[in-house]
């Protein structure tokens, strides 16, 4: 690189770095990785610095690369199979589809507001969708760090609505079930 | 099966595929009848839709410690090692 360069990239990790890091650990939960998307974005907008002409401030230019990171990590992550058969679905229903007798969601008795307020609850949650496959997390989540709507983001995920809420229907089996028996029945 | 009547597993699914998509006129109809019937299947309904909200408001809970100054050092270092 031009010296030029290099002090135009410098400049920008000092500025921008902080910022970037912040989003990427906000979006993808993972300090780690996170820190491994905004250095891929740097050496991104390293190699494409030429072709940035300034049409957006360098700011908007660098939060679209590492967006572009973002979307890219959980889109492989969803591309990867994974293996689901019937045995999600019998754990929660009987060959008929009726709901096993100890699975039948329970009335939870508690104000939505109170629970949306709870931290505690909040948490168990957030455990709960790291005990999922990745690629279930991935989809359940997607919507909201796009804030797209379901065709939109099976548009991007490049896989049919169908699929897309077959997998949110067993990601959702399975959080409903590990939050009644993580924060109900304790 | 009469037209009128779903399984729980087919009326949970329409739930889901309702918060993200579109339901026909025959399949909203079923899973309200459905719903009127079965009470595990509204409150996995309630349940539902108090999980989306959940995680459409969750704040990042995550604490994250990290040296920022040396991450941005060896940012650098490492751009720097980029060929000319």
């Amino acid at each position: 690189m031009t010296t030029d360069t290099t002090k135009i990239l410098s400049d920008w990790v000092n500025e921008y770095a902080d910022g970037l890091l912040s989003w990427a650990v906000h979006k993808v939960s993972d300090t780690e990785l996170a820190k491994d998307l905004v250095q891929d974005t740097f050496l991104a907008a390293s190699e494409k610095l030429d072709g940035f002409r300034g049409d957006s401030s360098p700011k908007t230019w660098l939060y679209s690369i590492l967006n572009f990171k973002i979307i890219d990590h959980y889109r492989a992550k969803v591309k990867q199979p994974v293996k689901l058969g019937n045995q999600s679905f019998s754990s929660f229903f009987t060959g008929d589809g009726e709901w096993i007798q100890q699975k039948r969601p329970k009335d939870w008795h508690e104000e939505e507001q109170h629970l949306l307020d709870n931290s505690d609850f909040q948490e168990v949650l957030k455990k709960c969708m790291d005990a999922l496959p990745e690629k279930w997390s991935a989809c359940v989540k997607l919507k909201y760090l796009l804030k797209k709507t379901g065709d939109e983001v099976c548009q991007e995920l490049d896989i049919t609505p169908t699929n897309f809420w077959q997998i949110i229907h067993r990601a959702k089996l399975n959080l409903r079930d590990c939050i009644e028996t993580n924060w109900f029945n304790n | 099966m009469h037209i009128l009547f779903l399984s729980c597993l087919k009326a949970t699914e329409l739930i889901e595929k309702k918060l993200n998509f579109k339901l026909s006129a025959k399949e909203r109809i079923q899973l309200k009848a459905h719903k009127m019937m079965c009470s595990a299947c509204s409150n996995y309904e309630k349940q539902s839709v108090l999980i989306e909200k959940s995680l459409e408001s969750q704040e990042e809970i995550t604490e994250y410690k990290l040296d920022l100054e040396q991450f941005k050092t060896s940012l650098i270092e490492k751009l720097n090692e980029q060929p000319k």
